[in-house]
């Protein structure tokens, strides 16, 4: 059938020899400069945010489409599911939720506390953040960054610059809205950037995401700093962006070198960054005063000194805390460890 | 006619951008090879008369859309590949089937090339030579499709 098609397709190629428009070197400039003008309206202007989310909204129902395959296999995957893999789950899941529920008892008492406190030291940052759940549509395609998309947008009242937490911890940001999809940069993308704190000692410092592999570094602490293997990082809050006290990282490495003032501090993310597939979308804290940039940098250490012990003892559920959906962010979210 | 050859070339340019829309993930996302500059470079070494640079253009608009990045970087990139695949068609019909398929990894390591050149103006990273798997990948694929009696023209078609 193919080559009875080529033929027909010969027969007709032939009157078409001369017919060819403007020449090839002239369609090349000019969808070459096309190209060009659009790079530099899209990356140094605005212009085209609202033409790419019209034109997402009508990509979506392709995208659905294309996901169909996978999904279909999942549901199949999971409808064979063995008896005893659903009993030791559902054990597993009892165990989980006994274990969380006192964490949970002992977090409202820690709430209250906590308001207390920050009541005496004046320090305001409600810790009360509403949250929607999602679910990765599909990995970025963009090989050099690091990005996934979810089935979560404008329609949700998502917002760009909201956190997204999995069971563990931060994974990443959302960047960018779609009306029924929003795109999320991971903490491992090179552009990212995430205010934390060293858990144990309240020391602040901004985490990078390397990009390449699996990695957080750490840069700009200088060579001294009180910093071990095994510390663990939290969101400071002071960005106003993150909720505080999120799970980030664990420090995995502290290299010193004697031509640097600088120590490479590299950290593995809490979060599963790379496997799991529910996700929670943390919305921005809504302050009831001004800005948290109203505490300064002095009180700001003095509350993180108040804080630690605090973090500390919540450190267990952090993954949980802040969130007034608790019975949700605790049964809902579970790892997809089983795909 | 001509109609029929059109609605078959804009049908298979769809399918190949479904494709590229399926949720790739791991491995499979770097091995992946460019399903629609694949089927772009068939066209237009086949029909450059209804398949031209501007198809080429509108098809990497679409991927750009698709890839969330800056808008334009694959619709140029796509530009540049077709300008090659164009330029050197009518020799490219007389190449027999192995030089035909240096043709398209040539081809296609213009493409990646050129979007690294891009995205490294950017101030992307360099991610290490898989980033060139998907030019493998794909010519593998056309090796396949070749195969399968799906052909671009010229001597290649074995008469």
């Amino acid at each position: 059938m193919v080559r009875g098609f080529n033929q027909k397709f010969e027969q007709q190629q032939a009157p078409a020899f001369f017919v060819r428009g403007p020449s090839v070197f002239a369609r090349l400039v000019f969808f070459a400069a096309l190209s060009l003008a659009l790079i530099a309206t899209d990356s140094r202007l605005q212009y085209l945010k609202s033409v790419r989310q019209a034109l997402m909204s009508v990509l979506h129902p392709l995208q659905v489409v294309a996901n169909t395959p996978t999904r279909l296999y999942g549901a199949t995957n999971e409808y064979f599911v063995t008896h005893n893999h659903l009993l030791n789950e559902n054990q597993q899941l009892k165990q989980q939720a006994l274990k969380q529920d006192i964490a949970l008892q002992r977090l409202s008492m820690l709430v209250l506390e906590n308001e207390h406190l920050r009541k005496l030291l004046e320090a305001n940052q409600s810790l009360l953040e509403s949250s929607v759940l999602g679910e990765i549509m599909h990995v970025g395609r963009d090989p050099f960054t690091k990005k996934v998309v979810v089935n979560r947008g404008e329609a949700h009242h998502v917002v760009a610059g909201e956190a997204v937490v999995d069971a563990k911890g931060v994974i990443g940001q959302v960047t960018r809205t779609y009306s029924l999809s929003s795109e999320v940069t991971l903490i491992t993308d090179k552009s990212l950037a995430i205010p934390v704190q060293i858990e144990r000692n309240g020391l602040r410092a901004i985490a990078f995401g390397h990009g390449r592999d699996n990695i957080l570094d750490l840069p700009y602490l200088p060579t001294n700093v009180d910093i071990r293997r095994g510390d663990k990082l939290v969101t400071s809050g002071i960005d106003g962006v993150y909720p505080a006290g999120l799970a980030v990282a664990t420090v995995s490495q502290i290299e010193n070198t004697a031509d640097s003032p600088f120590s490479r501090i590299i950290c593995v993310p809490t979060g599963g960054v790379e496997n799991h597939k529910q996700v929670l979308l943390v919305s921005i804290p809504q302050l009831g005063l001004p800005a948290v940039t109203a505490v300064t940098a002095v009180t700001a250490s003095k509350v993180s000194a108040a804080v630690a012990s605090q973090v500390k003892k919540t450190s267990k559920t952090a993954g949980t805390l802040a969130m007034p959906k608790k019975s949700q962010a605790g049964t809902a979210i579970r790892p997809h460890a089983n795909n | 006619m001509q109609t029929t050859k059109l609605r078959h070339i804009y049908f298979s340019l769809f399918l190949a951008f479904i494709c590229l829309l399926l949720p790739w993930s791991g491995l499979a996302l770097t091995m992946r090879p460019d399903f629609l500059l694949l089927v772009l470079i068939f066209w237009l070494i086949r029909a450059p008369n209804l398949c031209n640079v501007g198809t080429a253009w509108f098809a990497g608009l679409l991927v750009d859309l698709a890839v969330g990045g800056i808008f334009g970087q694959y619709a140029l990139v796509y530009t540049v590949t077709a300008f090659f695949a164009v330029m050197y068609q009518r020799r490219l019909v007389l190449f027999s089937g192995t030089q035909q398929l240096a043709y398209v990894i040539l081809l296609l390591l213009i493409s990646q090339i050129s979007l690294l050149i891009l995205k490294v103006f950017a101030g992307m990273q360099w991610i290490g030579w898989t980033y060139f798997l998907p030019s493998v990948t794909g010519v593998l694929l056309w090796r396949i499709a070749v195969f399968f009696g799906i052909n671009a023209g010229g001597r290649a078609r074995g008469d």
